[in-house]
């Protein structure tokens, strides 16, 4: 059971993850082949006349006081802080990087150990601000299930059980054991859950032809 | 009015119809978040002091949504409760904004399909009580 936690399935659960995100993406391009966004010819286009810095900053400014930035700045933060720790503290982790090396000889950069424990840390505090909204505010329990709340764990688990094993507070051997059983979890449900705007996220503003594309994207669904 | 009311409901019709759309429509509720960030861009929500009930997720997930969890095995009178959330509480105008890229106003569009084709539509000609506001 330990082995196979800890070898062959965290294998399995990249197979899944990658394999589930390439079948997500690609029925998105399956989908969305149809091209009728009426993209108006640039000829038509005015172009913008050349903005001095000062200009540019403030355009940036106003555009972001159109946003959630406006609406709700707390949230604004904690959401950023949580996604970008998401993903970084695994990432350039010492501990995932040493493992990665050990079986496969590639590794990503590491930061340093506490750094990375306090990033943790952040997505910890981000996660329960999230799960205190959920409880607490009119609106966002209008539209909670259990479903939410069990999404919300699988996705904040492994940074709880990652955080505990570096502390090594509890017994080391379980809590690690449950951090990569977690972690596992996650890696498997995140293409076939709402964790999978992950790559939705991605796709919908590089790719569909709409009001808040990052790019003109052109696909139609 | 009446004839809304008698009708049988066509579940294996309702189905095609959501089986139809069946790729997006469910990619686009099972992405959303639950987040409820959404809110603030209804112009709806803001006018009824931020009711939840007029949150463009909200009035998604409860008809839509609904339509799919059911697979189309509704009655008569959960259509007509649908048929005041999709038309009296959102109407149409294509402002709300999501985050994640879930686009509210085309599966309103699609729940207000689908409930056109068992009859239910608001019938303003016949009875303005239905102008509702
Ligand atoms: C699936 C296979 C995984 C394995 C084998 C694994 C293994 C490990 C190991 C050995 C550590 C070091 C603990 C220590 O310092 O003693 C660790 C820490 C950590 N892991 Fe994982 N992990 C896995 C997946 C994940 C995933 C999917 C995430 C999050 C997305 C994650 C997040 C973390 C974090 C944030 C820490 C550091 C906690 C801290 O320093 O405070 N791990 N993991
Ligand atoms: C990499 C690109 C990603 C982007 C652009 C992104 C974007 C978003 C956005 C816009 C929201 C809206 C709600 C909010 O801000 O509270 C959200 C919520 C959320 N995201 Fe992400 N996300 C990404 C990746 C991930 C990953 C990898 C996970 C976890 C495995 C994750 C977990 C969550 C969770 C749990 C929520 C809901 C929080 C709640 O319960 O309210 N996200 N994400
Ligand atoms: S539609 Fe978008 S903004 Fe609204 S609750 Fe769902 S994910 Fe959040
Ligand atoms: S389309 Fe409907 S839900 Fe969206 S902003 Fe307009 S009234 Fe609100």
């Amino acid at each position: 059971m330990c082995y196979f936690v800890q070898g062959p399935l965290v294998l399995i659960a990249g197979i899944i993850f990658i394999l589930g995100l390439l079948y997500q993406g690609i029925q998105f391009f399956k989908l969305t082949k149809k091209k009728e966004w009426g993209v108006p010819p640039s000829s038509l286009e005015i172009k913008p006349q050349k903005q001095t810095k000062k200009q540019w900053v403030r355009e940036a400014l106003r555009t972001l006081n159109g946003t959630l930035w406006k609406t709700d700045p707390v949230l604004t933060i904690v959401t950023s802080v949580f996604h970008v720790c998401l993903i970084i503290a695994p990432l350039f982790l010492l501990g995932h990087n040493i493992l990665l090396d050990q079986s496969w000889g590639l590794s990503l950069f590491s930061l340093p150990e506490s750094v990375s424990n306090f990033l943790t840390l952040l997505v910890l505090i981000c996660g329960l601000y999230f799960l205190g909204r959920r409880l607490f505010m009119a609106r966002v329990r209008a539209i909670s299930t259990v479903y939410d709340y069990l999404v919300l764990l699988i996705a904040v688990v492994p940074f709880l059980t990652g955080f505990l094993a570096y502390q090594q507070w509890l017994n080391y051997q379980t809590v690690i054991l449950l951090h990569i059983l977690s972690g596992e979890l996650m890696l498997i449900t995140i293409p076939f859950t709402k964790l999978g705007h992950m790559l939705f996220f991605f796709l919908y503003r590089f790719f569909i032809g709409s009001e808040y594309s990052f790019v003109r994207g052109s696909r139609t669904w | 009015m009446m004839h809304q009311e008698m009708k049988p409901v066509d579940t294996k019709q309702i189905k095609e119809m959501l089986n139809r759309k069946k790729g997006k429509m469910k990619r686009y509720l099972s992405y959303c978040a639950h987040c409820s960030l959404c809110a603030e861009s209804c112009f709806l929500y803001m006018a009824h002091d931020q009711d939840p009930q007029y949150m463009p997720s909200y009035k998604v997930i409860h008809s839509l949504g609904k339509l799919y969890r059911k697979r189309g095995k509704v009655d008569r009178k959960s259509l007509m409760e649908m048929k005041g959330i999709v038309w009296r509480n959102c109407v149409l105008c294509g402002r709300c904004y999501c985050p994640i890229g879930i686009h509210i106003p085309s599966m309103i569009t699609f729940a207000r399909s689908i409930l056109r084709s068992q009859d239910v539509y608001p019938q303003l000609d016949e009875a303005s009580s239905e102008s509702w506001l």
